[in-house]
């Protein structure tokens, strides 16, 4: 077997929390902070925490607003985020390729 | 056990992506043409005064299938404007999540319009079927709050306070110095008319708002 595509997987999307955030927002223009926490179950902390990594790697951008008078904290892909998500769901389909039974 | 483990993955990217996916066209102008629909037809229904469930039943089925007609309408409009697909995923699974409990309204009432066809001309009829547009009301809210979770977090409020208010007033009863006909269009022009109104006033503020920041 190829051991290839397992060695390219981005480590940064690989983690559960991260991949999640990313999985959300490949399906939505934008997401608040909130909906993250909410959909996804995690601390505020935790969720900072991802959102960080993912911003220091160019996969996020953050951009902060208020609505009624309240911080609003949207998340949205990067188009290198988008290009790095893609390619990390090519090389899981690669793995199940490779090892599925012929 | 890779390839289980790479399968595991993708399903779980795949329903976070199904889930994060809300529905969100403009709900506002569907809201208030709602409201303005409801608002108008129960003054209509309160000038007109029927005399028999089966006109109210049936006056107020048309009134639905108007209102039906003219959100299709917009949410059309709206997906041609932003070259969308009509039938996209999250409309489709709003539509799922509406159906049960609208059905179930459907067929209370086409049993209702039957047994009211069968009693007609007993006037008693008129107060026996009161508890109808309470159930409407009921049912209504059970569909947005369902569909609610596929749309902004609103939408389940909105579920919720139909609910409620169709509970308690099922609680409270018809009030003895109220007309049994006029306090069901009551009933159906607050709810139906004047909370859609008020939500969508709420929402058309909120929306633009949003869209400026």
């Amino acid at each position: 077997m190829n051991p290839e595509p397992f060695l390219q997987l981005d480590r940064v999307i690989h983690e559960k929390g991260r991949l999640g955030i990313l999985s959300m927002l490949a399906a939505s223009p934008e997401l608040s902070f909130t909906e993250l926490r909410d959909v996804l179950a995690m601390t505020d902390g935790n969720l900072t925490t991802h959102i960080r990594t993912l911003q220091q790697a160019g996969y996020l951008s953050v951009t902060k607003s208020f609505q009624n008078n309240r911080p609003l904290t949207t998340c949205s892909l990067t188009p290198a985020g988008r290009k790095a998500f893609a390619n990390y769901i090519n090389l899981l389909e690669q793995i199940i390729r490779q090892t599925k039974p012929e | 056990m890779e390839s289980n483990w790479a399968a595991e993955h993708l399903q779980v990217i795949r329903t976070l992506m199904e889930r994060s996916a809300l529905y969100r066209r403009a709900l506002a102008p569907i809201m208030i043409f709602n409201g303005v629909v409801g608002l108008a037809a129960a003054a209509l229904g309160w000038t007109l005064k029927f005399g028999s469930p089966r006109v109210f039943v049936l006056f107020w089925a048309g009134v639905s299938v108007v209102a039906i007609a003219g959100s299709f309408l917009l949410v059309r409009r709206q997906a041609l404007k932003e070259s969308e697909p009509f039938w996209s995923p999250p409309t489709r699974r709003v539509t799922q999540a509406l159906l049960p409990a609208l059905v179930a309204g459907l067929m209370i009432s086409v049993v209702v319009l039957v047994g009211a066809g069968l009693a007609a001309g007993r006037h008693d009829t008129l107060t026996e079927v009161l508890w109808l547009p309470l159930i409407w009301v009921v049912l209504y809210g059970c569909a947005f709050h369902a569909a609610g979770f596929f749309m902004p977090r609103g939408m389940k409020i909105f579920g919720w306070a139909f609910i409620l208010g169709g509970c308690g007033l099922f609680a409270v009863g018809v009030p003895a110095w109220a007309s049994p006909l006029d306090y069901a269009h009551g009933i159906m022009g607050c709810f139906f008319g004047g909370l859609h109104l008020a939500y969508g006033v709420y929402l058309y503020f909120t929306e633009h708002r949003r869209n400026a920041t």
